[in-house]
């Protein structure tokens, strides 16, 4: 027996053996669904069997698709079944008729083997790497071998990123540049730092050695300018602007958002945090007005006043926008798509598409011209009023009727607007704003939910005296539910009227009357009506005066800041698939919920935008800490590790470095705790970064995009820093910090919109000089020489700016009035001695932070010496640089040697 | 002024053929315009050096200049389109959509069948029919309809198609000239002429590739995003033409500097960028290098285009031009120019055309009079100009608005206006194409016997833009753009050409 059982055993053994051996002569390694099959797939058969088309009825977007029958009633991958699975035997297929991919030419003989193994060893589906959490990885050790003794030899290992850049430049047999000079690396932190040079007290000290490198950096982190160098970076994926966009592309006051921004950048507010505030700060438990003002993220879509539009179609689009956005900018990933279909090749379906827009779609805003709701900023004693108020309510009310008191003075919400009227009779909706009401006039917003209130407030504007307006419940022959006179009024006002208690829901149906007037005309301008608990306290002593101070501040104007609010439950939306993204063809219902292939669910949180923002920071969240440190690397190298830094799936491009991807995104949740100043400051100490950029063409050949990091970065500055550094370097830039967009100069006749008469008004004094950040940005037309610099208009989410070099720059450089005014202060510096070379080299080092060489001041000296000869010869009289006063022909000279500075390739880059 | 266009157009051919024309304009080279020491390698200027000698550089002449003249995948029919956009969309009805039956029926209640689903930017309630307020006749061989609002027009009216059914699903002005534009009525893609330019490059490197010229005292309502670049680099958006102050932005050299001194300028800068090549290897220093002899040369070359008024006399008057001013008839003769000089996409917008009857100039029957008036001439003068010139064959002039206007009268606020108007109308309304490749003569499409829909011939905003492309030389399915992980289109997943027009 126990005989028997040994030779099976070796039978099976040998068998095994047998199995093992002719498996390692046919490459018997296993076939990796994530690296090796996805991409065939995602290349060759995902556009007809994928999210869009499902050819044949057969797709291989997700697993239980890809091994479902198709429409011939069987699947077409029989997993451990190659030769008997349909997939191989179409794509072997020598008709063309038949042969997949279809008109396409015959996949290669390697991916053919691929597939075929893969189906062979049991066709195991796995998950994109994007969508599993970062390895726990350690940095590499490093043996002390040939190639690396270099590469230690040079002081290249700073910290470990090294570890990893070093490893994989060994793999590629490259060693690293050495260090930069100190001067040069000194420019080059302050500019990714700062968005500016740095100043010379700070530049001495670190080039004499009395500073530390990483005390260098430490200063610079530290320094204000900081905050608005990175902000540039965040306002971009906010898509913040100081207009509303579209058609008439009014104004917009918001610039409190980009304040906010850049004070909890330069406060290092942990980056969870700065999300959650951003998504929901309006539904922390008591938010602060900063947490309030930080939702401005989101309400820096745009608003569309152009006459005839529907506001319902613009919130739909705003909405809409907040999906896409929060996706591009947290997760990497583009949902625009899955709108209309599922995603055609990332594992997002189409209806969860609409299960994410059921976050977004129960906010107040309603794409109102009036931009509600807006958060008041009261002044002091206003401030005084309001809280004397709200301790009124709190005394006398119930915590209810308290909190409705606080919200309604803040934001003036939950209103129901007047583009919610139906049935207007005698009267129509006046475009936007309000609804016009003639005498006779009726109409009525329909399923209202008073919450057994006991006060209506209504906004309205009325040109005529002595109209009675009526409030009843359901229909002209409903009970009288409040009912007050109108008289004229000088502009819009808000009113406060006793209302009768209604316990269920009902239509609010409304009657004008003015027996004074004509026909058609216009008696009263209705904007929006609230219900609200009574102020209480009505027999108490103090009464009177409260109830005007309340309508006092009601009625007060105030700068505000769009923000978000929450619907409250009685006024909550439902969300409706929409059939091919059109928002007219609603289907299925649809609740909040989040896309199953990323992380699961939590229960504790709550099923709105904040529960959202939680799952978004959540640590199991696979995608949040890779962007994050994926698009901080892209702005300091130019590149990301993956370098499609919009996409983060499985269409983007392997990273270079996975292992490091992953390492510093653990790194940055557990142990930085979402730091961003800890991460910039990892990358910044890195030796990878502290290389000298320099290059040649062999490197070049090798790695032209610097991939593999042989070399630092070297990259065009962004057009905020191109201005930035010319009034730094000039002396002209002013220290001043946030406030209203401002205006420098720009050429006569850029705006020219359509129904607007905003006006660019220049600037005076230091404003004209303050840093880019500050510049007014109007979508329809942005700030020129920014727009010639790749600047975008801010009109939705901008992940990227493709780094162009175009004639126009050149021109901006050379020709705007403001880069020749920084050309004309610096050339003025620069005379300090009756040497014009002395002169020549002091500008260029003040410039570029180098010494120069005799080439170079060869090159501006006979530029110097031609322009002087042409200005002495010229009439004095003659205008020069726009400048009231021409300057001596060697300022003159001067001036034209600093501007040639100013466009020198070294000054527009950062090395 | 003369009103005959031809015997203007005999006498200027007559005049050009007895002096030389001063045609000296060097399309790709650098020198004769300033002569710069360190004059172009990389443009294939230099004589000495074969095309073909200077790709032994590693990276491509696009990384260096992203505007290099690029071949398209098919034989292309055109080398150049002039797109002109009517902005606030022209009426149909009074100028190439001819209904007898709605003169009939005007007055009367718009029947309840046409309203029921419908969405309308101001219309409210039952709207009364209007009937057409221009005269139409059959013009030319073709026998194609012209109203007396166009009375120029007759004379081209056999070298252009017609599409008498466009149809767009956008009706307010913003959206709808950013889907006719960009093929998407939401923001963020590119336009057409930035897609052309970026799969074309340009023929004359010492101008923009893409130019817009603007009149009617507005911008588009769409803002400059409807010649914006989108995704695709913003070397390709469209550059302003202005006919105020700086043509190009910052394209005049300060006060006191003279030519001598800005080459200068630019020598130095170039010197020492060249140092910096030797020593970084950065081929962004070449392609800067590059872009600054552009600029030099296109402060001289821009200005010079943009000139009209040493043109003949006779052209001027041909076309009706107001030097001096912002004008479509100008932009017209503009237009011309720059074809003439390799710019590859030129688009004018002409502001004015929003007839909803609110105001005089916005009325059906007066202020659409007048701005027919303001580019009838213009238009017939830019057709038979480039004919004469042998240009119309490889220039593509696409003539529309962002949509129609409907057959009813516009009833904004559920009360009579002041003036004859009509609302938005996405259903139908015309376009036309003329020149390479197109079947002159043709009319395609029609509508119903009011002008509502169209019944025969539908054609969509993206099967224009789908036309446009082939005509350049593109399959417009395989002309695509990588971004954010897929491959973006012109026409997204749509658009056929239209063959009926093409010749």
């Amino acid at each position: 027996m126990k005989k028997y059982v040994l030779i099976v055993g070796v039978r099976l053994l040998s068998v095994c053996l047998g199995i093992l051996l002719i498996q390692s002569c046919e490459s018997s390694e296993r076939v990796d669904f994530s690296t090796q099959i996805k991409p065939i797939l995602n290349n060759k058969c995902i556009t007809c069997h994928g999210g869009i088309k499902k050819n044949a009825g057969f797709s291989l977007l997700f697993e239980e698709e890809a091994f479902a029958d198709t429409e011939s009633g069987k699947p077409a991958i029989i997993r451990g079944d190659a030769s008997g699975s349909e997939l191989i035997r179409r794509i072997k297929e020598n008709d063309l008729e038949l042969r997949m991919p279809y008109e396409k030419p015959k996949l290669s003989d390697a991916e053919i083997e691929l597939l075929t193994r893969w189906i062979d060893q049991g066709a195991e589906w796995g998950e994109h790497w994007a969508y599993s959490l970062p390895d726990k990885v350690e940095p590499p050790v490093f043996s002390q071998e040939a190639s690396f003794t270099s590469i230690s030899s040079k002081k290249f290992v700073q910290n470990s990123i090294d570890n990893f850049v070093a490893a994989r430049l060994e793999s590629e047999q490259l060693t690293p540049n050495a260090p930069a000079e100190k001067n040069t690396i000194a420019r080059r932190v302050a500019l990714d730092l700062t968005g500016l040079p740095p100043n010379s007290k700070i530049f001495n000290a670190f080039v004499s050695g009395d500073l530390s490198y990483e005390n260098l950096i430490d200063s610079l982190l530290s320094d204000q300018s900081y905050g608005e160098k990175w902000a540039s970076w965040w306002l971009d994926m906010a898509r913040y602007s100081d207009t509303k966009g579209y058609e008439k592309d009014q104004g917009r006051s918001i610039y409190e958002y980009r304040d906010w921004v850049i004070k909890a950048l330069n406060r290092d507010m942990p980056y969870d945090q700065f999300t959650v505030e951003q998504l929901a700060g309006d539904l922390l438990p008591e938010p602060s007005v900063d947490q309030l003002i930080a939702t401005a993220f989101h309400r820096n879509t745009m608003n569309n006043d152009e006459g005839g539009t529907d506001d319902e179609e613009y919130r739909v689009a705003s909405v809409i926008d907040r999906v896409n956005t929060t996706f591009e900018v947290w997760q990497s990933t583009t949902m625009g798509c899955v709108q209309c279909h599922s995603h055609p090749y990332d594992p997002f379906k189409h209806k969860e598409y609409y299960n994410l827009m059921a976050f977004f779609d129960n906010t107040r805003d309603e794409d109102m011209p009036s931009e509600a709701p807006v958060l008041k900023f009261y002044s002091p004693e206003q401030q005084q009023t309001v809280d004397r108020i709200n301790a009124w309510v709190a005394q006398y009310g119930s915590k209810k009727t308290t909190k409705q008191y606080q919200d309604f003075l803040l934001y003036n919400e939950p209103v129901y607007n007047s583009h919610h009227l139906k049935d207007i009779q005698n009267g129509s909706y006046d475009d936007h704003a309000s609804t016009v009401l003639w005498d006779e006039g009726t109409a009525r917003f329909e399923n209202v939910s008073s919450e057994r209130a006991t006060a209506l407030y209504l906004k309205y504007n009325a040109g005529i005296s002595g109209t009675t307006i009526t409030f009843r419940k359901n229909s002209s022959q409903g009970e009288i539910l409040g009912q007050t006179r109108i008289n004229k009024t000088k502009g819009s006002i808000i009113r406060k009227i006793p209302f009768q208690k209604v316990d269920e829901k009902f239509d609010l149906y409304i009657e004008t009357n003015n027996d004074g007037v004509a026909k058609e005309v216009n008696i009263i301008n209705l904007y929006w009506v609230a219900l609200l608990d009574e102020l209480p306290g009505k027999e108490k002593y103090g009464y009177a005066s409260i109830n005007n101070s309340l309508l006092q501040v009601l009625n007060s104007h105030t700068p505000t800041v769009p923000i978000m609010i929450e619907n409250p439950d009685h006024m909550k939306r439902t969300t409706q698939v929409f059939e091919r993204g059109s928002w007219l063809t609603k289907t299925d219902t649809v609740l909040p919920n989040t896309p199953k292939t990323l992380n699961a669910w939590n229960d504790d949180w709550p099923k709105n935008r904040l529960g959202l923002s939680q799952w978004i920071v959540s640590k199991n969240n696979p995608l949040t800490a890779r962007t994050l440190v994926n698009r901080v690397w892209h702005q300091i190298f130019g590149r990301g590790l993956v370098a499609t830094i919009e996409d983060i799936g499985s269409q983007s491009e392997p990273p270079s470095h996975p292992a490091l991807l992953d390492w510093m995104a653990l790194r940055l949740m557990n142990e930085h705790n979402w730091s961003i100043k800890s991460l910039i400051k990892e990358i910044v100490m890195s030796g990878t970064y502290r290389q000298s950029s320099e290059n040649n063409p062999e490197l070049y050949q090798k790695d032209p995009n610097n991939e593999l990091y042989a070399r630092g970065p070297r990259i065009r500055l962004s057009a905020e820093q191109i201005r930035d550094q010319a009034l730094a370097v000039s002396g002209l830039l002013s220290s001043k910090m946030y406030g209203h967009g401002v205006m420098p100069p720009q050429p006569e006749g850029i705006w020219q919109t359509v129904y607007s008469n905003a006006k660019w008004i220049e600037s005076k004094g230091e404003d004209r000089y303050r840093r880019a950040v500050y510049t007014y940005m109007k979508r329809t037309s942005p700030y020129p020489s920014f727009m010639s610099f790749d600047g975008g208009s801010r009109e939705v989410c901008s992940i990227r700016r493709t780094v162009t070099n175009t004639p126009l720059q050149a021109l901006v450089t050379l020709n705007d009035p403001v880069y020749l005014e920084a050309s004309h202060e610096l050339a003025k510096a620069m005379q300090v001695s009756e040497n014009p070379e002395e002169n020549i080299s002091l500008g260029y080092e003040k410039a570029t932070y180098t010494k120069i060489t005799p080439v170079k001041l060869e090159a501006l000296r006979e530029l110097y010496e031609n322009s002087l000869e042409e200005f002495k010869n010229e009439n004095t009289n003659e205008p020069f640089f726009h400048l009231e006063k021409k300057p001596s022909a060697e300022l003159a000279a001067l001036t034209i040697v600093a501007n040639a500075i100013m466009n020198l390739d070294e000054f527009l880059t950062k090395a | 002024m003369k009103d005959n266009l031809e015997s203007l157009l005999k006498e200027y051919l007559q005049r050009d053929a007895q002096s030389t024309t001063r045609r000296h304009f060097i399309k790709n080279c650098a020198q004769g315009v300033g002569g710069l020491a360190l004059s172009s390698i990389f443009m294939g200027c230099d004589p000495l050096v074969s095309p073909k000698k200077k790709t032994t550089m590693t990276f491509s002449e696009r990384d260096l200049n992203p505007l290099a003249t690029l071949a398209p995948p098919f034989s292309p029919k055109v080398k150049s389109v002039i797109y002109l956009h009517m902005a606030g969309a022209p009426s149909q009805l009074e100028m190439f959509d001819h209904k007898p039956e709605l003169l009939k029926l005007d007055g009367q209640d718009c029947p309840q069948s046409l309203l029921e689903g419908k969405k309308f930017a101001f219309i409210k309630g039952t709207p009364k029919l209007l009937g057409p307020q221009a005269k139409f006749k059959q013009e030319g061989e073709s026998g194609n309809w012209v109203s007396n609002f166009m009375p120029h027009f007759k004379k081209v009216v056999d070298d252009v198609a017609f599409l008498k059914a466009v149809h767009t699903d956008q009706f307010n002005h913003g959206p709808a000239q950013l889907f006719m534009h960009t093929g998407s009525a939401r923001l963020g893609r590119p336009s057409i002429g930035a897609w052309a330019t970026y799969g074309l490059g340009s023929e004359n490197q010492n101008l923009p590739g893409f130019v817009v010229l603007t009149s009617g005292g507005n911008t588009p309502d769409a803002g400059k995003s409807v010649w914006g670049s989108g995704f695709l680099p913003s070397v390709y958006q469209g550059v302003q033409c202005r006919s105020k102050g700086d043509p190009v932005l910052y394209l005049e050299d300060p006060e006191g500097v003279s030519r001598n001194l800005k080459k200068n300028t630019i020598e130095a800068i170039n010197t020492i960028n060249k140092a910096e090549y030797a020593k970084y290897a950065d081929p962004e220093i070449l392609a800067r290098i590059n872009q600054y002899e552009m600029a030099y040369r296109m402060q001289i070359a821009v200005p010079e285009v943009m000139n009209i008024n040493d043109e003949p006399e006779t052209i001027k008057q041909m076309y009706g031009v107001e030097p001096g001013e912002e004008s479509f008839a100008n932009n017209c003769l503009l237009a011309r120019k720059l074809v003439e000089d390799g710019v590859r996409f030129v688009q004018l917008f002409d502001w004015g055309w929003d007839t909803h009857g609110n105001i005089r100039e916005g009325s059906i029957d007066l202020g659409l009079r007048n701005k027919c008036r303001e580019i009838d001439r213009p238009i017939t003068a830019l057709i038979l100009d480039l004919k004469q010139r042998g240009l119309l064959d490889e220039t593509l002039i696409v003539w529309g608005g962002e949509f129609g206007r409907t057959p009813m009268q516009e009833n904004r606020g559920n009360k009579k206006m002041a003036y004859k108007g009509r609302d938005h109308h996405g259903d139908a309304f015309t376009m036309w194409m003329a020149g390479g490749g197109i079947k002159k003569g043709a009319s395609h499409g029609k509508t119903d016997d009011i002008g509502f829909s169209g019944i025969e011939g539908r054609v969509s905003v993206h099967d224009v833009h789908a036309t446009i492309l082939h005509l350049l030389g593109f399959d417009h399915e395989q002309f695509t753009y990588q971004f954010q992980g897929r491959p973006f289109r012109l026409t997204d997943v749509e658009g056929e050409v239209i063959k009926e027009i093409l010749a």
